[in-house]
């Protein structure tokens, strides 16, 4: 299904990640790919975009295609399916949270999920008006402050 | 290789520079402390329970 197929109205929540993977750090064994496959395969989401970037020392961006990426595996449905929703001017407001010498892979997705709900919401007048994530490491900082105070003076 | 030409020319979507998250790369640095060692107390802060404290 193409962006242009899906109706504004019951379109899902559509987020993105930049996940770097620094130099000599990266260990690709599939494992990646699976479990996308197996989210997309459950209706979980839908994958809008996918695009490869890579950072050279001296902050050159370079952006390819994940169909120009060789073997795609597990992918090749996902990648039949892309809607190209990125455009070159977001290649490098991306890329402006990798290091230098850094390999990325960028991510868009509908949340599926909760589209049936985010749709409810606006034929109910609902706007959304915030949104966020929580990270883990906030929610082990809150749970951190709230036992501080009971062991100061144990 | 080059961008498809359907990418070029086109309004972006991404309105700004995207700033580095510090917190998840905090998040997958194994160490003393680090938040998978934590998976178990995370748990119970985000289980529902009886007299919980919102505020």
């Amino acid at each position: 299904m193409m962006m242009t197929e899906v109706s504004l109205d019951e379109l899902g929540p559509v987020d993105y990640v930049v996940v770097e993977f620094p130099v000599g750090a990266s260990s690709f064994t599939g494992a990646i790919a699976a479990e996308l496959r197996a989210l997309v395969d459950s209706g979980t989401i839908r994958v809008i975009d996918v695009l490869i970037l890579t950072k050279d020392a001296d902050g050159t961006v370079e952006a390819t295609e994940l169909s120009d990426g060789g073997d795609l595996g597990e992918l090749q449905a996902i990648e039949a399916e892309l809607g190209e929703l990125l455009a070159a001017d977001d290649v490098e407001r991306l890329a402006a949270a990798m290091e230098p010498g850094s390999t990325a892979g960028v991510l868009i997705w509908e949340n599926l999920w909760a589209a049936p709900f985010a749709s409810a919401v606006r034929r109910s007048g609902g706007q959304l008006i915030a949104d966020g994530r929580i990270p883990v490491q906030a929610i082990i900082a809150s749970i951190e402050a709230d036992q501080a105070p009971a062991t100061v003076g144990d | 290789m080059p961008l498809r030409p359907s990418r070029v020319g086109r309004v972006g979507v991404i309105r700004a520079p995207v700033a580095k998250t510090a917190v998840v790369a905090a998040a997958v640095t194994p160490g003393r402390g680090a938040p998978v060692a934590k998976t178990a107390v995370v748990a119970a802060a985000v289980t529902p329970r009886v007299g919980r404290r919102r505020i």
